[in-house]
């Protein structure tokens, strides 16, 4: 099997350790008998979950939270597709520790609920192992880690163990319990290796399906380049020029636009820009036309950021916005 | 989102699933201390909790709240019947209700020296229950031992008029610890624990800090006459339950009380909201906290020993000799 590439290469070295490792015994029990087989699981699960633990994330945006794991020392984190909800946006990823940094949404597969996430803020993060051999089987005990219902620094992440219980084309389903704010969160084995990433729930109580490495594997290399891959449901592509400001301009006498209406509760509103402002300068264009704005306009779609070095009496400003659907 | 995923290709049998009997049976030795240590507390033929055998002469705890309104306390304990249940004392704060039996040879459980076990230990407490056996549920001890605040704040579970100038109630919530004390609609609230209230936020700012299950004294007007009461609080978010959110409803029958603990050791394991009360076990069979709250799906409280220790010592002595 041809493996893809991942950063930085020392994971890949680790790996191959790890997959010369031999599977805990309990896990070729068809249950658990005596007490010691208990002990094997609760030392394998104890011994490995302060590392797990330290590389599970939440992740925050406008409006909601998920959970994430970190991957690579760089800060790259794996979640899912409908916490992401595109490429390419703006979200916060806490720490255990509540340290909350900057980060950036990469690809994602909208059919499988697959997702990449880096970190922006430069540092060195705390990271776990990929399964990349795929020695889980049916049956394994696993655990899963994340920020149910959000990110509660005096409880930290919650973590559940369980079996997996069905495997199915590109699922995973385990008997370890998931609630909203879980999403994204990792299913790990009892060694620490990374096997899931927590997508949904069933509407039985004890069905939780997360989605295996392959899926994230197949797809590496689009992901990373911040490729928006497959049709939905767990993200809508976006739809280029549906994105709407809610202003009307004129060409001023020197250059730029002056807003001559501005839409209630648009956008633009909300961003405070009034009737009379000058529009400079749009996204890095300087300019002349109210066709100039909406060629810009053209290539975005709702929910992209917009920023406008303005002038009100003289004085600059630059406002950031973000589209509305129109 | 609620989907399932279609085209199952292997399926593990129930049987073998983390709640399945194959699985539970390796726990036979934890079983056997629920079957003798744990009680099954019904309101006539209605289960409404578990319960934690403490003395050998017949001294159980459950959850309050479940038992509250109960007509006809029966309890099981092993495989006799006891149909004689006397409430004894309340801890209103932990929700914690001592109840005592006439029994003289009952096995009490044997308490854990810490609940500062590493997550990931295993736990084991009640499942479901036959006339004549205990079950258990498996799971492990999953983050950390915490406070967890009255949802909502604490509150005495009354709505104000808001058109009124002085603060008269307008509505008393039926659970409320307000319902308690009498209040009624149309009683004007005069003073909190001796200072004078006017606007609903004084309220507010004398009861910020207090805690649920804890008693204010409430003085109040009716008829031209002022008269004292104590009023339980309660968490605000219990009393008023405005929509269920997406999180409850993925959740099924979660604990109608489940805030406002001063200390809580989490726990994942998923029972119904009537399999609350009974004994948290670690994996030598001994007794590390008691089962107080069902939160959601994901998340289950237990009273930590040190703390169930100290509630019981206290609930005990309150006991008229």
């Amino acid at each position: 099997m041809k493996l893809p590439l991942i950063l930085p290469m020392m994971a890949v070295l680790t790996w191959c350790g790890y997959a010369q490792e031999e599977r805990l015994a309990v896990n070729d029990l068809k249950a658990p008998e005596t007490l010691r087989d208990l002990e094997e699981i609760q030392k394998a699960l104890e011994s490995s979950l302060p590392k797990s633990r330290s590389a599970t994330v939440c992740i925050e945006m406008e409006d909601g939270s998920g959970s994430g794991v970190i991957v690579s020392a760089d800060g790259l984190v794996m979640s899912a597709a409908h916490v992401a909800t595109g490429v390419k946006k703006k979200v916060t990823v806490v720490m255990e520790d509540g340290t909350k940094l900057k980060g950036e949404t990469l690809g994602l597969v909208a059919d499988k609920d697959a997702a990449l996430i880096q970190i922006t803020d430069k540092g060195v993060y705390p990271f776990v192992e990929i399964d990349r051999a795929q020695t889980t089987r049916l049956g394994d005990w696993v655990y899963a880690l994340g920020h149910s219902g959000g990110f509660d620094k005096e409880r930290g992440s919650v973590v559940r163990l369980g079996r997996l219980v069905r495997i199915s084309d590109g699922t995973f389903q385990s008997d370890c319990m998931l609630i909203g704010g879980d999403s994204g969160g990792p299913l790990f084995d009892l060694k620490g290796n990374l096997i899931g990433i927590h997508s949904r729930v069933g509407g039985q109580l004890q069905v939780n399906m997360h989605v295996p490495m392959t899926e994230f594997l197949s797809n590496w290399e689009g992901m990373l380049k911040a490729e928006f891959i497959g049709e939905g449901p767990y993200a809508q592509k976006p739809v280029k020029g549906n994105g709407f400001i809610g202003l009307a301009t004129e060409p001023g006498k020197k250059g730029g636009l002056k807003v001559t209406k501005v839409g209630s509760k648009s956008p633009a509103e909300t961003a405070g820009i009034k009737v009379g402002d000058l529009i400079r300068i749009c996204n890095g264009v300087a300019l002349q036309s109210h066709e100039q704005l909406q060629e810009i306009l053209k290539e975005l779609s709702a929910g992209d950021e917009l920023t406008l070095e303005t002038e009100r009496a003289g004085k600059p400003k630059t406002v950031t916005l973000k589209l509305g659907e129109r | 989102m609620l989907t399932l995923a279609v085209g199952a290709q292997q399926s593990l049998d129930s049987a073998y699933r983390t709640t399945g009997p194959e699985v539970v049976a390796a726990f036979e030795t934890q079983r056997l201390v629920l079957q003798k240590s744990s009680a099954v507390i019904n309101d006539g033929r209605t289960g409404l909790s578990y319960g934690v055998v403490i003395s050998s002469d017949g001294y159980l705890l459950t959850k309050a709240s479940e038992v509250a309104e109960a007509k006809a306390l029966v309890a099981t304990v092993d495989q006799t019947i006891y149909r004689e249940v006397r409430v004894l004392a309340v801890d209103a704060e932990w929700d914690v209700a001592l109840l005592k039996v006439a029994a003289s040879d009952l096995l009490p459980v044997v308490f854990a020296p810490t609940s500062a076990v590493p997550q990931g230990s295993w736990v084991v407490a009640n499942g479901a229950t036959t006339r004549t056996s205990r079950r258990l549920l498996a799971g492990i001890v999953s983050a950390k031992i915490r406070e967890i605040p009255a949802a909502g704040g604490a509150a005495l579970g009354v709505i104000i008029n808001g058109k009124s100038k002085v603060l008269e109630i307008d509505e008393v919530n039926p659970k409320s610890g307000a319902k308690e004390a009498g209040l009624e609609k149309g009683d004007v609230i005069l003073e909190i624990e001796g200072k004078k209230v006017k606007k609903i936020q004084d309220i507010g700012e004398l009861l910020k800090d207090r805690k649920a299950g804890s008693l204010v004294k409430l003085t109040y007007r009716r008829k031209g006459e002022a008269k004292t009461v104590e009023v339980r609080l309660a968490a605000r978010g219990e009393l008023f339950t405005e929509q269920m959110s997406r999180n409850d409803q993925m959740s099924g029958d979660f604990s109608p009380r489940r805030s406002g603990f001063p200390r809580v050791l989490q726990h994942d394991i998923l029972g119904n909201r009537s399999v609350i009360g009974g004994p948290l076990l670690d994996l030598q069979g001994r007794c590390i906290g008691m089962n107080i709250a069902r939160a959601n799906r994901a998340e289950s409280f237990a009273i930590p020993v040190e703390d169930l220790k100290e509630i019981a010592a206290r609930l005990v002595a309150q006991v008229p000799k």
